[in-house]
């Protein structure tokens, strides 16, 4: 399973650090960093709910 | 209230942004409890914001503006709207005359367009257009095939968006309101760009402080006040909208017509309010709706906690934001509205090249705006506070 960001959709909302934040983070500058090419199977639900709660869509999991 | 227990069933009652937001927020707070949401539109939740913007110009697909479904352990009631409720029972009355019991409850059923019959100001028999919803965006859309000519009455952000793509369309555009586009909503500064942006696209901005009336059967006629008719193949009202809180009657939870919450969202003993909806504390005093997709993802998530968490919740500080898009330019904004006096230019020149604004307020603060700029909204924000702007951001 991967992540992935349209950086141009994000706007840097930062639910989905909140919800997996074993995943991803904003950095400094309220950018999403994501923190692993690959999600470990156990953090599939959390990845799952990460782009639930983006509230634009930016963040697609495959 | 104090914490939920697991025996306890919470239902929400609105499907929207405000509702689904709430619902899967009350399972991530760790309800184990029974959860119901009850939805009026018979689809699935989605982005409404995009129905003036992406919908109606084809460049989003149902898909695109689809909120992802709930994945949580919740029992959803799609496309059956709540009639009414019983307190003292503790359930809610469905239009098909079930009852659902519930523990606590979730108020989230929105709003509907305002009419201007509803404000006295249309002949009866006249023919309203508002634009709400997903089924009104693809009439219109069906419609300006045809190169209507639109008059659109308000000129407020909805009026204004659709006035855009109207204009971009290839329809003439006539925008009628009692006072300059955006004016009360954004401030000076924004209005004046925004309107000289539409007259560029060639969009006939009138105003008549008095107002209008519509005229007529059928499509309407719309009379200034001070004299005067405007004609359109088509007529759109866009003059707000008003709380979906007719099912709340006689319950004893309005207030003047409206549901007012404190700032942990509760409207009363068990019972919580969210979005478009819900008048919120007004700092200084009084409550006030802000109906926008930021508040009912806000007020939704504070909700849940004080669902879940009771009276131990924290209170919602709000981090207002909003955007627009029209007529070539993308506005976000961070901090309060509307925007008064002259903004500092972090970022000048031509506004449609990119541009930053601020404005500082009275106590220290301010708001921020970026215009045909993109800029994650943390560092919107941190514009608005009152530390010195710091100079990275003047790249």
């Amino acid at each position: 399973m991967k992540l992935s960001i349209d950086r141009e959709r994000c706007e840097g909302y930062g639910l989905c650090a909140e919800s997996a934040p074993e995943l991803m983070h904003l950095d400094d500058e309220g950018e999403l960093v994501l923190d692993h090419d690959e999600v470990p199977p156990s953090a599939g639900p959390a990845a799952e709910s990460a782009v639930r709660v983006c509230p634009v869509a930016a963040l697609k999991v495959g | 209230m104090g914490p939920a227990r697991p025996t306890e069933r919470i239902v929400v009652v609105g499907a929207s942004l405000a509702g689904v937001t709430l619902a899967d927020a009350v399972r991530r707070q760790g309800f184990t409890g029974s959860l119901t949401l009850v939805g009026a539109e018979p689809r699935a939740a989605y982005n409404r914001p995009a129905l003036s913007k992406g919908v109606l110009d084809g460049t989003a697909t149902d898909a695109d503006i689809t909120l992802p479904p709930l994945t949580c352990d919740v029992d959803e009631i799609v496309g059956t709207a709540a009639a009414g409720l019983d307190v003292d029972r503790r359930e809610v009355v469905l239009e098909d005359g079930r009852r659902i019991p519930y523990d606590r409850l979730a108020v989230t059923t929105g709003a509907r367009a305002r009419r201007l019959a509803d404000l006295g100001a249309a002949d009866p028999g006249v023919h309203e257009t508002v634009f709400r919803d997903l089924d009104d965006a693809r009439h219109l859309a069906a419609a300006l095939r045809g190169r209507p000519k639109v008059v659109i009455v308000g000129a407020g952000i909805l009026g204004m968006e659709l006035a855009s793509v109207c204009a971009a369309s290839g329809a003439a555009v006539v925008v009628v309101d009692r006072q300059p586009p955006l004016l009360a909503q954004l401030g000076r500064y924004l209005s004046d760009l925004l309107a000289d942006a539409a007259s560029a696209h060639g969009v006939e901005l009138v105003h008549d402080p008095a107002g209008v009336r519509l005229r007529g059967t059928g499509t309407p006629v719309v009379e200034l006040a001070g004299g005067g008719r405007i004609e359109g193949d088509l007529v759109l009202s866009a003059v707000g909208c008003a709380p979906n809180v007719g099912w709340l009657a006689r319950t004893g939870l309005l207030t003047d017509g409206g549901l007012r919450v404190d700032a942990r969202c509760r409207a009363a003993p068990g019972v919580v309010a969210a979005g478009d909806v819900a008048a919120f504390p007004v700092p200084g005093g009084g409550h006030r709706r802000t109906p926008s997709w930021n508040s009912a993802l806000e007020q939704g998530r504070a909700a849940a906690r004080t669902l879940v968490d009771g009276d131990d919740a924290p209170a919602l500080v709000p981090s207002p934001y909003f955007w627009t898009e029209q007529f070539g330019l993308t506005v976000r904004i961070c901090g309060e509205l509307p925007a008064r006096g002259t903004p500092a230019l972090l970022r000048g020149g031509p506004p449609s090249d990119g541009a930053l604004l601020r404005w500082s307020d009275a106590g220290g603060g301010a708001t921020a705006a970026a215009v045909n700029t993109r800029m994650p909204i943390a560092r919107l924000r941190a514009l608005t506070r009152p530390e010195p702007v710091p100079l990275e951001v003047q790249r």
